[in-house]
């Protein structure tokens, strides 16, 4: 455990270096991300703001909810770059050779071999509307509530992780470039807003069988309506863990279907 | 002694579909494919001593590139077994990845962004290589492969050369007991190729490395390897000695004759009989080709030189790519062995 926690350090330290060599692209990244963080508020702002209430949800209770959404998938997005490319580049181009030959875990090195520091750009934008509206609900930084949070962007984030690893696997036996991912992406925004506004369908799928819903909506409604949607958050790390120990096994059952590339 | 890699029964079988063929093709493989089965590796067995270096040769997709890639866990394989260093490779793939190093001439392992000496401080940790291991073994890479002019440079900026040392140090860098390496010479120009070759040998004599190489380059297997095997067709061919697959292979000798004259020459190309044939090179030098199984060297140069009047005779040897060429043409052991 400690090897792989200074493994991952290497690897920060490593893709740090790679984007400084790399000046303007950092520097790019940078602007596009401050520019992208400034943007998705003002997009809030147009959205929410003609919406006073939305099926009994306020306009600070829905931005309450928003930016919470923001938190867990910003920090997924760090490492979830060679999650998107997996099948073309790891798959398909063969990369994956060099991943196995290595011994460490495979899927960790995928994961963290790569990052994408501006995702966290959305985490910004996310706290700034948390530390905005909580207060206002009555909800304020006490040691209490800055534990919940952190628990909840990791455990979110994880949930993240293990929900796309096993949408990935699906690459290790019908051989795609791109793969099942971005239909699933997008529907991640569903999750942004409250539950209660769709049918029962959407709600069982963001719920249960695509369950994003454990990293969007059910923590910051756990807090705002303890009453209805209290018990949804202890959920919350077992179906993590589920779905952690799904992704891990369906991994290791995809390795062993790799056919590699020619020569 | 136990042998340290144990293949047997070894067999890997792929699932591919044919393509059909213009857009038509395309949108009917887009609903009904036409899968078949393609056996790669076939029932190959073979065992490998510590401490050998083996030469792995066959023609393009003859299941060299597969049987390495089973070898060292990458690959499942479809049935049969290896047991390589006390491991089986594929099922405790972590922890025998420790105990090997394996170079890919045409894909490099190392990180492509970062200077080669981040790379190797990657694998120093990623391999739990002490600082004092690490130190000793740069110092000795760079002494033998002259690594140190590019330590600096990102790995896409090095040539193929540059490349490949990296590459082989870098696959050594935790001292394993076993290196597969797959065309490590593949597009080397001759000094580089040089290079490598006595840093693998050097390797082998200190600490005893256990090599299988694939090569397209027989001279690779004559620098460096005693054994030799053959696929083709993902079957193992042959597996034993390079001399006595030159001995199996060439079925015939020749010799060439320099004369004094023009009619010492016809005298010379009397001697023309069965199984004998004389070949006219020039007006004043033939070739006499015959077959093993029927005559000796001595025989036929004691013949030539009782009827004409010799000046210089040349025994000629037939070109390494000979041979290689006529296994790659399937002209190997399809008779019983001699």
């Amino acid at each position: 455990m400690t090897r792989y926690l200074s493994l991952f350090g290497q690897y920060a330290l490593q893709y740090a270096k790679v984007r400084l060599e790399y000046r303007w692209d950092f520097f790019i990244s940078v602007l596009t991300m401050t520019l992208a963080t400034v943007f998705g508020l003002a997009v809030v702002f147009l959205m929410f703001g003609r919406l006073h209430d939305l099926n009994g949800w306020r306009f600070d209770e829905l931005l309450f909810l928003y930016g919470f959404s923001l938190l867990p998938m910003s920090l997924f997005n760090v490492f979830s770059v060679n999650l998107y490319q997996f099948s073309d580049i790891y798959l398909i181009q063969g990369k994956f050779d060099r991943v196995l030959l290595r011994p460490v875990h495979s899927l960790f090195q995928i994961l963290f071999e790569q990052l994408r520091i501006e995702a966290l750009g959305d985490a910004v934008l996310g706290l700034f509307i948390l530390s905005a509206t909580g207060p206002k609900l009555g909800i304020h930084a006490n040691p209490l509530n800055v534990f919940f949070l952190c628990a909840a962007i990791l455990l979110g984030a994880l949930l993240y992780t293990a929900i796309f690893t096993i949408l990935c696997t699906v690459s290790f036996w019908f051989e795609d470039k791109v793969g099942v991912m971005p239909p699933f992406y997008n529907l991640i925004a569903f999750g942004r807003y409250p539950l209660d506004i769709y049918n029962g369908f959407i709600r069982v799928v963001l719920s249960w069988i695509v369950p994003f819903g454990f990293a969007t909506f059910y923590p910051p409604a756990a807090v705002l309506r303890p009453s209805i949607y209290g018990h949804f958050v202890w959920l919350l790390p077992v179906v993590t863990a589920g779905f952690s120990a799904a992704a891990l096994w369906l991994w290791n059952r995809g390795v062993r279907n790799y056919s590699s590339t020619g020569s | 002694m136990k042998p340290l890699i144990e293949v047997s029964e070894l067999v890997k079988e792929f699932r591919s579909f044919e393509r059909a063929q213009g857009v038509r093709g395309a949108l009917r493989d887009l609903f009904f494919r036409e899968h078949k089965t393609i056996r790669a590796v076939d029932r190959i067995t073979f065992e490998i001593p510590a401490g050998e270096m083996v030469g792995y040769i066959g023609p393009n997709g003859a299941g060299k590139s597969t049987t390495i890639k089973m070898l060292t866990g990458i690959l499942m394989p479809t049935s049969g077994l290896i047991r390589s260093n006390g491991f089986r490779p594929f099922h405790e793939r972590t922890r025998y990845t420790r105990t090997i190093g394996v170079v890919f001439g045409q894909r490099t392992q190392l990180w492509w962004d970062i200077a080669v000496v981040e790379s190797f401080r990657l694998l120093k940790n990623i391999y739990n290589v002490s600082a004092a291991d690490y130190d000793a073994r740069m110092k000795r890479f760079d002494g033998v492969l002259e690594l140190g002019r590019y330590l600096n440079t990102p790995v896409r900026k090095l040539s193929l050369g540059e490349r490949m040392r990296c590459d082989v140090a870098a696959a050594l860098l935790h001292n394993p007991p076993i290196l597969f390496l797959d065309e490590p010479t593949i597009g080397l120009d001759i000094v580089a190729k040089d290079h490598i070759r006595e840093f693998l040998k050097q390797v082998n004599r200190e600490h005893g490395t256990t090599m299988l190489l694939t090569t397209h380059d027989l001279a690779d297997i004559e620098e460096l390897c005693r054994r030799l095997m053959v696929i083709d067709k993902g079957k193992l061919l042959f597996d034993g000695p390079l001399e006595e697959l030159k001995r199996r292979l060439w079925r015939e000798h020749t010799i060439r004759f320099d004369l004094k004259d023009r009619e010492q020459a016809l005298k010379l190309e009397a001697l023309a009989s069965d199984g004998l044939t004389v070949e006219r090179l020039s007006d004043l030098s033939l070739r006499l080709r015959f077959p093993r199984d029927a005559y000796t060297t001595a025989e036929i140069i004691r013949r030539a030189v009782n009827s004409a009047d010799v000046l210089d005779i040349a025994i000629e040897e037939q070109p390494i790519d000979e041979v290689v060429k006529q296994i790659y043409s399937g002209n190997l052991l399809q008779e019983p062995v001699p």
